[in-house]
C-alpha cells in the first residue's frame, strides 16, 4: 500500500495501535544530496591494448563460458586473436591493475584459448550488410595491411591487397618463427579476413609486378609495407661469405629453404628479430650460439621473457659490446672483433651512441653472423608525392598521408616493431578511409572513439557512440576494493622443455583448457565495468538498487544517498553526483 | 465442590478454572502460595499451562504482555515491591489493551522492609488503567479471577484481582469451587480481535503521533466507563449460573444510616459484625463496601449515598500530602453533588496491623461525635 | 556470478523506512528476515528499530513486529513463544531484535534469565556501541577510549567493552555467535542454523552507525568489515559455551585504518592506539586459544 493514511473519524481509529499499512509513501529519495549512478570506466587493459581488444569484456564473457561470443568481441576490433594469443608483447598485462594486488591476468593466454576454440568450428561467409561501390588497395598484407582490409570488407567496401611476396602475412609469416606463432593459425585468420571478401594477390610487388599507376584507380590506397629493409653494420667484412641480415634469415627457413647456420653462430643485434634469429639458429643445429648488443642487459629491446627464454635454451647473451670488424679465413667468416662500450646520449637521429671503453677488445669465432641491428621501410616504390620524413611515410595519427586519398600504417609509418601497434594502425587508418570515403573527418570524431589516453581506438565505440561520457577515466588500483578478491597466483602456462625444443620448430607455450582459461578470468577485477557480482544490492540499506536483467538500476524514489553502493562496488563501476534540484 | 482452602489456592483454583495458557511469575511474599499450587497443578497437568519462572516481576509482566498480545490467556500474580516493579508494564498492557489478569496480595513497600498487609502498592497503580477488584473472602477472590477473565476479554482491558496479605492469602476459609463445565460455560476460550499473526502481519504499539493519540486514550476511557455495566452484566450471570455474586459496591444496612463505614477488604468482613453490634443497640450505622476501584463506581456511590449525612473511611493506605486514596476517590465522587455526606477520612491498619473491632468502634464513635472532622486525615491507632 | 543469487529472492523489509542514510541495522534486519521467512514475529524493544520500523498506522517489515518495553526483549519474546506454542503454534519463529543498550545494560537481566532457562527464540543484538536513539550516549557496549556523548573527548570511556558473548557462553546456551553487516552471507546462515536449533540462540551482529560513530555514510560497510578484518570484531560460534568455531582468521591488519576512519576515535592518541592493538591482539589470542 503506497497511500498515506488519515483518520478523519473517531471511529476509524482503531483501538489498538495496529498498523493498517506499509511505510512505501515515503519517498526517502528526498533525504539525498549526492546520487550515485551506474558508470562505466576504462579498464587500464583496454587502455593498453595497440589493438584496441575489448579484454575485459571477452574476461567477463570466459567466465560465463561463452567463448563463441568472446571470439566475436574480440573480432569487432581485432581480426588477429590467435596471432596476438602467441605473440603480443600484451602491455595489457603489464597496466594489468591485479599486478599490483598478486599478479597480472594471463590475459594473452586467455586471447589464446578463445582463438583456438574457434579454430576447431566451422567457418562462414559472412556476406557485409551494406555493398559500396568503393574499392579500396592496400600494399602489404602484414598485420596493418591486413587489419585495415579487415575492417573496411566489414564495412562493405571492396579491398584488394597487393602482396610482394608469394604468401600472405608479412613479418606474421616471415619474420616471426614457427616455435612462436605456428603457420597453420596465421592461415586460419587470414582466411577468416578472406572470407569478408577481402581479395589478396600474392607475388604482386608494386613497383615490379604491378605499376604503382595501375592503383590510381582505387579510390584509396593504403600503404602497409613493413619495414623489411635490414639496416647495414657498416663494418669491414660486413659483405663476407657466411654474414647474412636477420630478416633474411628468417625469410629463408619460413620459405622453407634448407638453412644451415653451422655449429658456431654469432648474433649482432638485441631486439626481438636478434632472439628470433638466435633461437632459430639452435633449432637448426647450431651448438654455440652467441647474441651481441650494443645496449646493456635491461635495455634490450627485445622483450624481456623473451631474452629468458633465449638465455634457457642455451644462447649466450652478451650486452654492452660494438662489433668492430669481421674477419675471414678463405673467403668465409671466421672471427669477430668486438669491444666493450658504454651507451651515451642518443645522437641528433635518434640512433644509439656506444662509447667504447679502451683496452676491452674480444673476439669471438663464428661459423656464420647474423646481423639483426635494427628494419626499416623500403619506400622506394612510392611515387614522389608522397610526403617521407625521416625514412617513413608521413602520416597523422589516424594514418592519413600526403596527397589525398593516401594513407599509411604499421611499421612503414613509425616504428611500432609490434603486431598490436601494427593491428591498431590499421584499423585507425580503416576509419580514416571510410571518413574520406564518406565525406567528413573530424578530430572530434577521433576523439570520440579514444579508449584511454594511450591513442588505443575502437571502432565499436565508431559505430555505436556510447551514452554518457565516450571516453571515462582509467580505473587505477586504488579504485578497486581489494577485500572482495582473494590472493590467486596467475594460472601456469606449460612450456615444452628444453630437450623438447632442440631441433624442433613446434610452438614451445601450450594454451590453457577452458576450465584453466574460466579460473583464470574469474581473477579479472573487471575494472570500471559491472559484471553483475550484486554487491551494490546486497548492501544497499533501503532496497533501492533494483536487479534489471543481470544488471542493476537504481530507485530514486527511495535511494538516501548513503554511497554505499559506490563504496562497496568492488570495480569502480558506480559514480557519486551531487544531487542536483 | 466445597472445601476449605487458603485465599492465595482459591486463587489458584480460580485461575485453573479459567483455562489460563500462559502464566510467569516471580515469587514474593504473599504472594508465593499461589504461584506454588499453579505450579504444582502445571506439573500434575490438571492445568495444561506454560507456567514461565522469570527472573522478576518485570519480566513477569513483559512475558504475560507477549503472551496476552499472541491470543494466549495470560496470569500473573504479584505483590508489593513486585507490582512496583511491574509500574512500567502495566501502563503498558493496559495502552495494548490486553485483557491480563494479575492477582496482587496487597503488602506494603518499603523502605523499611514490610511484608503485611497494606493496600498502597495496588492503589499506586490507579492511573496505570488495569480494573481493580478488592476481595473480601477467599470465595470472592475465587469468583473474581473467574468474572475478570471475561470482563478484561470484553473491553480489552486488564484486571487486577486484589487480596488483603496474610488476613487473606493465608487464612482458610470454605470455599465452593465451581465445576469445570459450568465454568466452561460461562468463560468460552479467548478469542481476540486483535492479535499477533504471521498470516496476517501487523506492527503493534509502534510510535503513535499526538494527533491519534488523544483519541486512543479516550478510547481507553469509553471502555473504562463501559467496564461499570460489563460487570454488572458479568456478575449477574455468574449469580445466575453459580448463585453467588458481588456487584461493584454492597451496601450493608444502611437505611437510614447516621454514619455509613466506608470500607474494602478483609476490614469489611469484621466491620459487619460491628455494625451488627451497633444495630442490635438500635443505632442506625451501616456498611459500604467497595470492591471495585477502578472504575470507580462513582454513579453508584452517589445513589447509595444519597441522604447520608456522614461516611467514615476506612484507608489501608495513604497517599502522602493528601492522605487516604479511598476517600480522596469518594470525595472526588461527591464533591458535585448538592446533597453529599461528610467525608471522615480515617488510616488505619498500615502495615498490616490488625484492624480490630474496637478500632472500628472508635471510628464509629468519633465520626457520630463530631459535626466535621477536626483534621483531613484521622490516625484511630496510632500511638500517642 | 552474482553473490546475491544465494539468497532467496523475497523481501521483508520494504523501502521508505525511517533509519538514517548508511544504517547498518537496516542490512542486518534485511538478511535476518530473508533467513527466516514470513513465519515469523519480531519483538523489538526501544531501540533505533523501533523508530525505522515505521510510525502508527504503518510498518517498514512485512512480518508481525510487536514493540516492547526497553528492557524486556527477551521476556516478552518468551512470553511470545510461550503464548504461541500454547495457542497450538510451534512452528513460528520468534526473533528478540535489540539493540545494545537493551542487550548489554537494561536488558541484561531479561536476557540473562531467558539464557538460564533456555528459552526457545533467537536473540539478536544489532550492535551500533551506544545508545544511538537516543542521541550517542554511552552504553556497556561502548567500547575502550571512544568518544560518546556521555563521554566526551576530554573524559573518554574508561571501560573495555562488555564481552557478551562470554556473558552468553557462560550460560551455556546451545548456540552463540557474532555477525556483521560487512558479512551477510555469514549472517544469513547463522541465522538460519539458529532457527534449526531449540533452545536459546543469541547473534551479536556489529551494526555500523554513521551518525553516531562519526563516519561518512558510504563507509559504513567499509568500516563493519575493517572491524572483522582487524580482529577487533572476530566471526566467531560459541556451542553450548564450550565449543569455539571461529569462523575467519584474517591476516594482520592493524587497528589504525579501522580506527582513523571513523571521528568518534579521532581524539585517539598514537599511543592509544597502540594500547587498542595490543588489547586486541591479546583477546584474538585469547580467542584462538579457545578454539582449539
Amino acid at each position: 500500500m503506497k497511500q498515506k493514511i488519515t483518520f478523519k473519524r473517531l471511529q476509524d481509529i482503531p483501538p489498538v495501535a495496529i498498523s493498517m499499512g506499509m511505510m512505501l509513501w515515503n519517498k526517502t529519495g528526498t533525504w539525498r544530496y549526492l546520487r550515485p549512478k551506474y558508470t562505466v570506466k576504462t579498464p587500464p587493459c583496454n587502455e593498453a591494448c595497440p589493438a584496441g581488444n575489448d579484454i575485459e569484456g571477452f574476461m567477463a564473457l570466459v567466465t560465463e563460458g561463452k567463448l563463441q561470443e568472446a571470439w566475436e568481441l574480440i573480432k569487432e576490433e581485432n581480426p588477429f586473436p590467435g596471432v596476438c594469443g602467441r605473440v603480443c608483447f600484451h602491455p595489457c598485462e603489464s597496466s594489468c591493475n591485479r599486478r599490483e594486488y598478486d599478479e597480472a591476468l594471463s590475459i594473452q593466454a586467455v586471447e589464446r584459448l578463445i582463438a583456438d576454440s574457434h579454430f576447431k568450428m566451422k567457418r562462414q561467409k559472412h556476406p557485409p550488410k551494406l555493398q559500396r561501390k568503393e574499392r579500396i588497395a592496400v600494399i602489404g598484407s602484414g598485420p596493418a595491411g591486413l587489419t585495415c582490409s579487415y575492417h573496411l570488407a566489414r564495412m562493405g567496401y571492396g579491398v584488394t591487397v597487393f602482396e610482394s611476396y608469394s604468401s600472405p602475412g608479412g613479418i606474421l609469416r616471415i619474420g616471426i618463427p614457427e616455435y612462436r606463432l605456428s603457420k597453420s593459425v596465421l592461415d586460419h585468420e587470414i582466411s577468416e579476413i578472406q572470407s569478408w571478401g577481402v581479395e589478396i594477390k600474392t607475388n604482386a610487388h608494386i613497383g615490379k609486378d604491378v605499376a604503382f599507376e595501375d592503383l590510381k584507380k582505387y579510390r584509396a590506397i593504403f600503404i602497409a609495407t613493413g619495414a623489411h629493409r635490414s639496416r647495414s653494420l657498416n663494418i669491414e667484412g660486413e659483405r663476407l661469405e657466411g654474414v647474412v641480415a636477420g630478416l633474411e634469415f628468417l625469410r629463408r627457413i619460413h620459405m622453407g629453404e634448407k638453412v644451415t647456420p653451422g655449429e658456431r653462430v654469432v648474433v649482432i643485434g638485441g631486439g626481438n628479430v636478434a632472439v628470433d634469429v638466435a633461437r632459430s639458429a639452435w633449432r637448426l643445429g647450431a651448438k654455440k650460439i652467441q647474441m651481441v648488443c650494443l645496449e646493456s642487459k635491461d635495455r634490450m629491446p627485445a622483450f624481456p621473457e623473451d631474452i629468458a627464454e633465449t638465455e634457457a635454451e642455451g644462447i649466450l647473451v652478451l650486452p654492452s659490446a660494438m662489433p668492430l670488424r669481421i674477419t675471414p679465413d678463405l673467403g668465409k667468416v671466421k672471427k669477430l672483433e668486438f669491444i666493450r662500450a658504454k651507451l651515451g646520449e642518443p645522437k641528433p637521429d635518434g640512433s644509439l651512441n656506444p662509447i667504447p671503453i679502451p683496452g676491452t677488445e674480444f673476439s669471438l669465432e663464428a661459423d656464420s653472423v647474423i646481423t639483426a641491428i635494427g628494419e626499416v621501410p623500403d619506400l622506394s616504390f612510392l611515387p614522389e608525392d608522397v610526403s617521407i620524413k625521416k625514412g617513413f611515410i608521413e602520416a597523422d595519427e589516424m594514418g592519413f598521408v600526403h596527397p589525398e586519398g593516401y594513407f599509411g600504417g604499421g611499421d612503414a609509418i613509425h616504428p611500432y616493431h609490434t603486431v598490436a601497434g601494427a593491428i591498431g594502425s590499421g584499423k585507425r587508418a580503416a576509419l580514416a578511409i571510410h571518413e574520406y570515403l564518406q565525406g567528413g573527418w573530424s578530430r572530434e570524431k577521433f576523439r570520440i572513439i579514444q579508449v584511454g589516453q594511450k591513442g588505443t581506438i575502437s571502432v565499436k565505440k565508431y559505430f555505436h557512440p556510447p551514452e554518457g561520457e565516450t571516453n571515462p577515466p582509467v580505473v587505477l588500483f586504488k579504485d578497486i576494493k581489494t577485500d572482495y578478491f582473494e590472493h590467486q597466483p596467475r594460472v601456469g602456462i606449460s612450456k615444452l622443455s628444453i630437450d623438447e625444443r632442440v631441433n624442433s620448430f613446434r610452438e614451445i607455450h601450450s594454451g590453457l583448457g577452458q576450465e584453466e582459461a574460466k579460473e583464470e578470468a574469474n581473477r579479472c577485477f573487471n575494472c570500471g565495468v559491472c559484471n553483475g557480482c550484486d554487491n551494490c544490492w546486497i548492501y544497499c540499506p533501503d532496497l533501492a538498487v533494483k536487479r534489471k536483467n543481470d544488471r542493476y538500476e537504481i530507485d530514486y524514489d527511495y535511494c538516501k544517498g548513503c554511497g554505499i553502493c559506490f563504496e562497496e562496488c568492488p570495480r569502480s563501476a558506480i559514480l557519486l553526483e551531487e544531487e542536483g534540484r | 465442590m466445597k472445601t476449605v482452602i487458603e485465599g492465595s489456592h482459591a486463587v489458584s483454583y480460580g485461575v485453573m478454572l479459567s483455562r489460563v495458557q500462559v502464566i510467569a511469575a516471580y515469587p514474593i511474599t504473599p504472594q508465593t502460595h499461589i504461584v506454588e499450587r499453579l505450579s504444582e497443578l502445571c506439573a500434575s497437568g490438571e492445568l495444561p499451562a506454560r507456567f514461565l519462572k522469570v527472573e522478576s516481576e518485570h519480566s513477569a509482566m513483559a512475558s504475560c504482555i507477549g503472551a496476552s498480545a499472541v491470543g494466549a490467556r495470560a496470569f500473573t500474580a504479584s505483590s508489593s515491591q513486585g507490582i512496583a516493579l511491574m509500574h512500567e508494564l502495566l501502563h503498558w498492557a493496559s495502552g495494548a489493551r490486553l485483557p491480563i489478569v494479575m492477582a496482587n496480595v496487597n503488602r506494603a513497600l518499603a523502605a523499611p522492609w514490610n511484608i503485611w498487609c497494606d493496600q498502597i502498592d495496588s492503589l499506586s497503580q490507579r492511573d496505570t488503567g488495569w480494573l481493580q477488584f478488592y476481595c473480601e473472602s477467599s470465595q470472592e477472590a475465587l469468583d473474581t479471577v473467574l468474572q475478570s477473565f471475561k470482563i478484561s476479554e470484553r473491553v480489552l482491558l486488564p484486571s487486577m484481582v486484589v487480596l488483603d496479605a496474610f488476613y487473606l492469602s493465608h487464612t482458610y476459609e470454605p470455599v465452593d469451587i465451581p465445576d469445570r463445565e459450568r465454568v466452561d460455560k460461562f468463560l468460552p476460550p479467548y478469542e481476540p480481535k486483535f492479535k499477533i499473526d504471521p498470516k496476517d502481519p501487523k506492527s503493534f504499539s509502534s510510535m503513535t503521533a499526538p494527533d491519534i493519540f488523544t483519541e486512543m486514550r479516550y478510547q481507553m476511557q469509553q471502555s473504562m466507563e463501559q467496564a461499570k455495566s460489563v460487570i454488572l452484566e458479568v456478575d449477574e450471570e455468574y449469580q445466575r449460573l453459580f448463585g453467588r455474586g458481588y456487584r461493584m459496591i454492597e451496601a450493608y444496612r444502611c437505611e437510614d444510616a447516621e454514619v455509613v463505614l466506608v470500607t474494602t477488604g478483609t476490614v469489611t468482613s469484621t466491620s459487619r459484625e460491628v455494625i451488627d453490634h451497633y444495630r442490635e443497640e438500635g443505632k442506625a450505622i451501616g456498611l459500604l463496601k467497595i470492591r471495585t476501584f477502578r472504575p470507580f463506581p462513582s454513579e453508584d456511590v452517589r445513589k447509595k449515598l444519597k441522604g447520608i449525612s456522614k461516611i467514615a473511611v476506612i484507608d489501608r493506605n495513604i497517599s502522602f500530602g493528601v492522605g487516604g486514596i479511598f476517600a480522596e476517590e469518594l470525595r472526588s465522587a461527591l464533591c458535585n453533588e448538592d446533597e453529599r455526606p461528610m467525608v471522615f477520612s480515617f488510616i488505619a491498619g498500615l502495615g498490616g496491623r490488625d484492624i480490630t473491632q474496637e478500632t472500628i468502634a472508635n471510628v464509629i464513635e468519633y465520626t457520630l461525635e463530631q459535626d466535621q472532622p477536626k483534621e483531613d486525615i484521622l490516625w484511630p491507632d496510632l500511638k500517642r | 556470478m552474482g553473490k546475491g543469487k544465494g539468497f532467496p529472492e523475497e523481501e521483508y523489509m520494504m523501502s521508505g523506512h525511517l533509519a538514517c542514510s548508511g544504517c547498518g541495522a537496516t542490512i542486518g534486519m534485511r538478511y535476518a528476515l530473508k533467513a527466516l521467512g514470513k513465519d515469523t514475529v519480531i519483538v523489538l524493544p526501544a531501540s533505533c528499530w523501533s523508530i525505522i520500523a515505521g510510525a502508527f498506522p504503518y510498518s517498514s517489515l512485512k512480518v508481525p513486529v510487536y514493540h516492547v518495553a526497553f528492557e524486556t526483549a527477551a521476556s516478552s519474546a518468551t512470553g511470545v513463544k510461550a503464548g504461541l506454542e500454547m495457542i497450538g503454534d510451534s512452528t513460528t519463529t520468534v526473533l528478540a531484535w535489540a539493540g545494545d543498550g537493551g542487550t548489554f545494560d537494561i536488558g541484561l537481566q531479561a536476557l540473562s534469565g531467558a539464557a538460564e532457562r533456555n528459552e526457545d527464540f533467537i536473540y539478536v543484538c544489532y550492535d551500533n556501541e551506544a545508545y544511538m536513539n537516543t542521541g550517542v550516549q554511552r552504553s556497556s557496549a561502548t567500547p575502550f577510549r571512544t568518544w560518546t556523548t556521555t563521554t566526551p573527548t576530554h573524559q573518554t570511556k574508561e571501560e573495555a567493552k562488555k564481552n557478551i558473548m562470554e556473558i552468553m557462553a557462560a550460560h551455556q546456551i546451545p548456540y552463540a555467535a557474532t555477525a556483521s553487516v560487512a558479512y551477510p552471507e555469514d549472517f544469513f546462515n547463522k541465522v538460519r542454523r539458529a532457527k534449526g536449533i531449540v533452545g536459546f540462540k543469541f547473534i551479536h551482529i556489529l551494526s555500523t552507525c554513521p551518525p553516531g560513530w562519526r563516519l561518512p555514510t558510504h563507509l559504513s560497510v567499509r568500516a563493519a568489515r575493517l572491524a572483522v578484518l582487524s580482529r577487533i570484531f572476530p566471526l566467531y560460534e560459541i556451542e553450548y559455551g564450550e565449543r569455539y568455531t571461529i569462523n575467519l582468521k584474517p591476516e594482520f591488519h592493524s587497528v589504525r585504518e579501522y580506527l582513523t576512519l571513523q571521528g568518534r576515535f579521532s581524539h585517539l592518541a598514537d599511543s592509544e592506539i597502540e594500547v587498542i592493538q595490543q588489547n586486541v591482539e591479546k583477546a584474538w589470542e585469547r580467542l584462538v586459544k579457545k578454539a582449539c
